[in-house]
């Protein structure tokens, strides 16, 4: 014991004073940082990107109007400031002077736009090439709030009218009505400036020749295999000391579609980033102490249940659904507790959380009582749909050993994602898992758009809820402006839902990040891993 | 023999015609939406609308079957609806590492099963022979999501002979494991079937007439066994080039390698149907070739073989 | 001329037949039983169809019932010990009896694919084989066809597309299958046909399906069952690959590729049990069929005297 003690005292020593030698060599500057993804990003035209993987890619070539911080709150990014009218329908961005597109890209190969630099003007191209209806663009309707969306998208008129330059560096955006998280919706990684002349000029393969203003500009994508980007060298950020970022030489993300080779990839150094699967998370938090992150994310892992279906159309039936198992336990035991039990529907960093929310806890008796006064004192059988994966198997497999303990008996049904989506959104499927992840920081994103009456079905709302009062105090939230009455509004709504149970409130997510121990300056963003940037990441090794 | 060329070769027209039929079903007239795929959580029904359209299905069954045909065969196969790339570029970019695992295992599979089938042949029940044949049977009873992962842990991660999975920069290490993990099944029915034509041959009359004038039991075996023991490995490349199509499949997807084979289980889960479509009828295509060539070379190997 | 001929029928009935089938039979047996090789296989496979009908009786634990939510943690990933020789799994679950009842699910799934593939496949195989013409043009178009699709991806794709079930499972898996006995059904079909017997029943106006039955089906049985046995082995491996990519049986059945697919990142991390049992079972039971398989063909064929 104390041999190994002294022996990690020595490592450490060692260490120390190499990455110190290391540090005055290189300072803080090149070296390629090598990441793996988990699948072949499908999107890296921001127009028509939906996924997680997509938006990493697009997060480090393109830039959008404003960020989030590592809090959850927005920063200036392209926009170095804005201001929003009295009547918060008119936003004026202030964009940031000196951002240039890439001039090159593709192993020198110069860009169609010469690295030009961006104007207002470029803004009011980009917003009326995504919400064309020839882009088809599937995140269009996220900003259909601007004045003008819905002409536009008919062909009334021939431009989106609320989209405005003021001049070369004022852009002016109007909407329709007041819409409280506006701004968080620009962080979305859709809504990024895009030179027209490349776009243009690539047409149908514009997807594989991406080109922004992002610190990494494009190098190659193999299929399948690698994604390569090199420094951009005509980056406006500059670091505290004034130095140009980034410091990084180049990014390349391997594919390894395997949890378990990724983690074997890590184990052997060939990457400097791993998602940790649960069989790794003890080994990970035990070994790298200093360098495996976590954060709580903004986001709800719930199994729905359709109120138009029996038994769910009985409130009864859904409340003992949720009595029934113990979120506690089966995070413990079978998640390394690394998630938070759900007692609602808002995550707990989300704006507007209720702490003081009761929900439901695990009382089996209480379950098996609710359910013999629905009539099912025999309990009764119905099929989970969940989409392919191992980690949701995991997780039904647990919870449906605690429902045949109430005489509920589970079966599992696993179809591909698509297909999941498709016959969830038909109302077809009875009981589905499910998970929301935030595109904006703000409850409107969770409860108007999951259990708002106008959104059952395809828009979000896939349990069919429906409820009055909760209908009018989400619209309400949804045009106030007042932080506090907003929060009200959105506690009370909760609480409804919460009574109602049309979901089996399950987890919260929690994101992770585990790097190496040379890694420096890595930051986890709160928003979930897929939005980490490595503007001022460096290597010491 | 240059009309049984002309007819075996004409005879593919209508397999190649079923072929694509059978595509066609299999992507065609099973349930769910592709176009709900591209649109991601959440997407907005008009946009779908839109897509689906673009995408041609909201046409009736028949129309769309025989768009399809002419599709085949002007090479107008589409683009991934997943990433708009054009399904001939995806199954180009993907070819030369399936190609290179595919024959690379071949070559492994025939040079190693024919030598230890030989060896078995020759030491018939012998400990050599039952460990030969263990050897190889084991070979096609490992799962090869099982064996690739064991072979990355120890040799990669604990011997550090192999820098990892993946491709790297091309360099050759990289092939190695995954080549040796496809190679095993095909090379076991090599050595299974080396082993027992061989003990036919060793019992035929020609054999024992070189025996008995005196030839060296080496010779006997190389000069005249062999050559026609070699003749039934010919037919099993021609046949194992399905199964090899089938094996990489899985040994892409374990040994994270950018193929035809991860390709497939990609755009089935994601129901991308130009690419389904474009990588199986490859794939068809490839095996009915290569059996193509394995039935006329024939005659090149065995003059014994006339083309009625 | 047909005084001739029933007595040819005559004796194919008492001599082609019978005897020609006793002496076979016991002349493979003492074939199969030189052969150290395919007793163990034999022996092995005899040993997995016994633990999967009895499975049941062989183990004290249930399959499915999860110890960790009444015992916690200590049970959750234990490694094997005298209570649980093969030790745990992630919800404290004795992996033996999941391994035993593994077996149930396996032999269920290659019974009933292989009874599918063999019923199908002597059908058309035969019917190929005897009428040839036209109708032997088609099965064989339909079995080119088939054949040239990579199966595992056939499977999967049919797997895929269509909500999971037992049922689908094993049907997909004959619809790829069938071919294999198909081909060596007409292949054997087209050889006895030639012969005199069946000449002589055929001239003697006796009805096709009569000829197909009696003549034909009992001389066609031993190649039928060399097939069905080395593909036992083929279907075992082609289940577990679906449940490990995720397809086919749901939990909480217990199945081997299911478990290995599970268990594989505990594997890499030290916590080896739950992945290697089954793995090892899948391998032994594939070995054993293909091993006994090996010993009948080399037994039942006459060539090989």
């Amino acid at each position: 014991m104390k041999k190994k003690l002294i022996s990690i005292i020595l490592t450490a020593v060692l260490i120390v004073g190499l990455s110190a030698a290391v540090m005055a060599e290189t300072d803080k500057y090149g070296g390629v940082w090598k990441d793996a993804l988990q699948s072949n990003p499908p999107q890296m035209d921001p127009a028509q990107s939906t996924d997680t993987k997509s938006a990493e890619m697009i997060y480090q070539l393109f830039e959008t109007l404003v960020e989030y911080d590592s809090e959850g709150n927005i920063k200036p990014l392209l926009a170095e400031s804005w201001d929003i009218s009295e009547d918060a329908q008119t936003y004026t961005f202030h964009l940031r002077k000196g951002v240039h597109f890439h001039a090159e890209t593709e192993g020198g190969t110069p860009t169609a736009n010469g690295g030009r630099e961006v104007t207002a003007e470029d803004w009011v191209w980009t917003f009326n090439h995504i919400t064309s209806p020839e882009t088809k663009s599937p995140r269009a309707y996220f900003i259909d709030m601007i004045k003008g969306y819905d002409a536009y998208r008919n062909g009334e008129t021939d431009k989106l009218a609320g989209v405005r330059a003021v001049d070369k560096y004022t852009l002016e955006v109007e909407l329709e009505k007041p819409f409280a998280p506006f701004l968080g919706t620009l962080a979305y990684n859709t809504f990024v400036v895009m030179p027209k002349e490349d776009v243009n000029k690539w047409g149908e393969d514009w997807n594989f020749h991406p080109v922004g203003t992002g610190a990494f500009k494009f190098e190659s994508w193999e299929q399948d295999s690698v994604v390569r980007m090199s420094r951009n060298d005509n980056y406006w950020m500059k670091d505290e000391d004034g130095n140009q970022l980034p410091y990084l030489e180049a990014l390349e993300f391997r594919i390894i579609p395997d949890y378990t080779m990724m983690w074997e990839e890590f184990q052997i150094g060939n990457i400097y980033q791993t998602y940790v699967d649960d069989p790794f998370y003890l080994d990970a938090k035990e070994n790298y102490p200093d360098t495996f992150f976590e954060l709580p994310q903004l986001g709800t892992y719930y199994y729905g249940m359709n109120v138009e279906k029996e038994p769910f159309d009985d409130k009864r039936v859904r409340q003992a659904m949720n009595y029934a198992i113990n979120r506690e336990m089966m995070i413990e035991l079978v998640q390394n507790g690394r998630n938070t039990p759900a007692k609602g529907i808002i995550p707990p960093t989300m704006f507007g959380y209720n702490e003081e929310l009761e929900g439901y806890s695990y009382n089996p008796d209480k379950a098996r009582a609710l359910l013999a006064e629905a009539g099912y004192q025999d309990g009764f059988e119905v099929t989970l749909q969940y989409n392919t994966s191992k980690g949701h198997k995991r997780v039904a497999e647990a919870l449906q050993a605690q429902y045949r303990q109430v005489g509920i008996d589970v079966k599992l049904q696993n179809l591909d994602w698509g297909s999941h989506l498709d016959s969830v959104e038909r109302g077809e499927a009875a009981f589905f898992r499910m998970g929301w992840v935030a595109d904006y920081n703000d409850p409107d994103n969770f409860l108007y758009v999951l259990l708002h009456s106008d959104n059952i079905g395809p828009e979000g709302n896939y349990a069919r809820f429906s409820n009055e009062r909760f209908d009018t105090l989400t619209e309400y939230a949804r045009l106030e402006t007042d932080p506090e009455k907003r929060k009200q509004a959105y506690q009370q709504a909760e609480k409804i839902a919460v009574e109602e149970a049309p979901w089996v409130f399950i987890y919260h997510y929690t994101t992770h990040s585990l790097v190496q121990p040379y890694v420096n300056n890595y930051e986890l963003p709160a928003f979930g891993q897929h939005a980490n940037l490595f503007r001022d990441v460096w290597i010491s090794k | 023999m240059f009309a049984y060329f002309i007819r075996r070769t004409l005879g593919v027209i209508p397999v190649i015609l079923g072929v694509i039929l059978v595509v066609f079903i299999l992507t065609t007239i099973v349930p769910g939406d592709p176009a709900r795929i591209m649109m991601g959580q959440r997407g907005d029904p008009e946009t779908l609308k839109l897509i689906r359209k673009e995408m041609g299905l909201d046409e009736p069954t028949h129309v769309q079957l025989v768009k399809f045909y002419k599709d085949v065969f002007t090479l107008n196969l589409g683009r991934s609806y997943r990433n708009n790339m054009t399904v001939i570029e995806s199954i180009k970019s993907r070819l030369p590492v399936t190609a290179t695992l595919a024959i690379g295992a071949m070559i492994i599979a025939v040079v190693l099963g024919v030598s230890i089938g030989i060896y078995s042949a020759t030491h018939q029940y012998t400990w050599q022979d039952y460990l030969s044949m263990i050897f190889s049977l084991l070979g096609i009873a490992s799962p090869v999501y099982f064996v690739g992962l064991i072979m990355v842990i120890i040799f990669a991660r604990k011997l550090g002979w192999v820098p990892g999975t993946g491709l790297g920069n091309g360099e050759w290490i990289y092939y190695v494991l995954p080549i040796l993990t496809l190679g095993v099944r095909p090379m076991a029915l090599i050595v299974r079937l080396t082993r027992s034509t061989m003990l036919e041959v060793v019992h035929q009359d020609y054999v024992k007439t070189a025996r008995a004038k005196g030839l060296k039991e080496k010779a006997v075996i190389y000069k005249h066994a062999l050559k026609n023991a070699l003749i039934p490995v010919i037919t099993i490349i021609g046949l194992q080039t399905a199964s090899l199509l089938s094996g990489v499949m899985l040994t892409e997807t374990i040994y994270s390698l950018p193929g035809l084979g991860r390709l497939s289980i990609q755009a089935v889960t994601n129901r991308d149907f130009p690419i389904i479509r474009g990588v199986v009828l490859f794939m068809a295509l490839v095996f009915v070739l290569a059996n193509l060539l394995v039935d006329l070379s024939y005659g090149f190997f065995d003059p014994r073989i006339r083309y009625e | 001329m047909s005084d001739k001929n029933l007595n040819k029928k005559s004796n194919l009935k008492s001599e082609g037949l019978k005897e020609t089938s006793d002496t076979l039979l016991k002349d493979s047996w003492r074939k199969l039983k030189r052969n150290k090789l395919a007793l163990v296989g034999m022996s092995i496979v005899i040993l997995f169809i016994i633990v999967a009908i009895l499975a049941p009786y062989l183990t004290p634990y249930d399959p499915v019932e999860q110890l960790i939510w009444t015992e916690g943690a200590a049970v959750k990933l234990a490694p094997p010990s005298a209570d649980h020789l093969f030790g745990t799994d992630l919800y404290g679950r004795d992996i033996l009896t999941r391994v035993i009842y593994g077996a149930r699910i396996s032999l269920q799934i290659s019974i009933a694919a292989m009874s599918i593939s063999v019923l199908i496949g002597i059908i058309l195989g035969t019917l190929a084989g005897y009428y040839g013409g036209i109708i032997d043009d088609i099965i064989s178009w339909i079995i080119n066809v088939l054949y040239a699709f990579p199966f595992l991806l056939f499977v999967i794709a049919i797997v895929a597309f269509f909500p999971p079930s037992l049922i689908l499972t094993f049907s997909a898996i004959s619809l790829v299958y069938w071919m294999s006995i198909a081909r060596v059904v007409r292949g054997q079909v087209l050889s006895i046909k030639e012969k005199e017997f069946v000449e002589a029943a055929r001239a003697l106006g006796v009805k096709d399906w009569k000829i197909m039955f009696k003549h034909i089906l009992p001389n066609i049985i031993a190649p039928v069952i060399v097939q069905a046995t080395l593909g036992m082995g083929s279907i075992i491996m082609i289940e577990a690959s679906l449940t490990y990519l995720g397809f086919g049986t749901q939990p909480p059945t217990p199945s081997w590729g299911y478990m290995i697919s599970a268990g594989q990142g505990y594997l890499a991390q030290g916590q080896w049990w739950w992945g290697v049992f089954p793995a090892i079972a899948i391998i032994l039971t594939v070995l054993g069929f293909n091993l006994f398989g090996d010993g009948l063909r080399d037994a039942l064929d006459p060539k090989s005297r």
